[in-house]
């Protein structure tokens, strides 16, 4: 039962948080009596929140710098007027 | 913010080339940011980045004001990235063995002259091995699971940068979800 197509659907609601109060109630209620819905789920959870322990880098110093030497040249004629 | 960046770009429509480095300060990071995911290692992410800025320089009379400039420059960087890394690996297939033999150089990203204590050189290794995994994905399915879920994106937005009906941005990231489970488990 808890490989079949139907309940990968509802494991994809439910993780992209996508039920109904009722809907997830009853899901979990499932998923509570169920040892391999539980450890799909549980799964999940652990795999999202690995890649989301991912670090956010910034961009090198040099970015900005390089990209405005590659510009054409500039017209004389146009300065900020903000 | 919005007022701020059309404000910005009109300014570079003008042929403004300062208020160019203004928008590029914006977005520099996170332009960076998902090139060094989609691709992972820094080299080819800076060239992927500053690529996709000239080309955005190059075409903002194209760019629609009445969108989010956000939305435009992922969508450039997020396009090169994955021309690139159709180049680099023609057929690409989820057993493939990428991230072992990828020069990924995360520890560049630390260049340090002192010695890393343990803790850091864990941290680092774990760090490592959360961007071989992402690397082992299927490059469709690897963009949308960094803008869902590194990027935080909503479905909307991923599927304006990506130009995918909503509904394929969601059995991509159910794809990608379960293949990186089935890897992590």
């Amino acid at each position: 039962m808890a490989c079949s197509r139907e309940k990968q659907t509802l494991i994809n609601q439910y993780m992209d948080e996508e039920m109904t109060l009722q809907e997830t109630k009853q899901f979990e209620e499932h998923v509570n009596s169920c040892a391999e819905c539980k450890q799909h789920v549980t799964e999940l959870k652990k795999t999202i929140a690995i890649v989301q322990s991912a670090s956010h880098f910034e961009a090198p110093a040099s970015l900005t710098a390089n990209v405005m030497n590659k510009l054409p040249k500039q017209p004389k004629t146009k300065k900020w007027q903000m | 913010m919005d007022s701020v960046v059309k404000k910005i770009v009109r300014e570079v429509k003008r042929g403004n080339q300062d208020a160019f480095a203004e928008l590029m300060e914006l977005y520099k990071d996170k332009v960076y940011h998902i090139a060094y995911r989609m691709l992972g290692n820094s080299h080819e992410a800076q060239d992927v980045a500053q690529e996709a800025f000239l080309r955005a320089y190059m075409n903002i009379e194209s760019y629609d004001e009445n969108r989010k400039f956000s939305t435009w420059i992922f969508r450039i960087a997020t396009n090169l990235a994955i021309d690139r890394i159709r180049k680099k690996k023609p057929d690409f297939h989820l057993e493939d063995k990428v991230g072992g033999t990828e020069n990924l150089d995360y520890y560049s990203q630390f260049a340090s002259e002192e010695e890393l204590p343990e803790e850091q050189i864990v941290k680092l290794e774990l760090q490592q091995w959360i961007q071989d995994e992402i690397m082992h994905l299927p490059p469709k399915y690897r963009s949308a699971i960094i803008l869902k879920y590194l990027e935080d994106m909503s479905l909307k937005e991923i599927s304006e940068i990506l130009n995918l009906p909503v509904a394929t941005v969601k059995t991509r990231i159910h794809r990608g979800r379960e293949a990186l489970r089935k890897r992590l488990k």
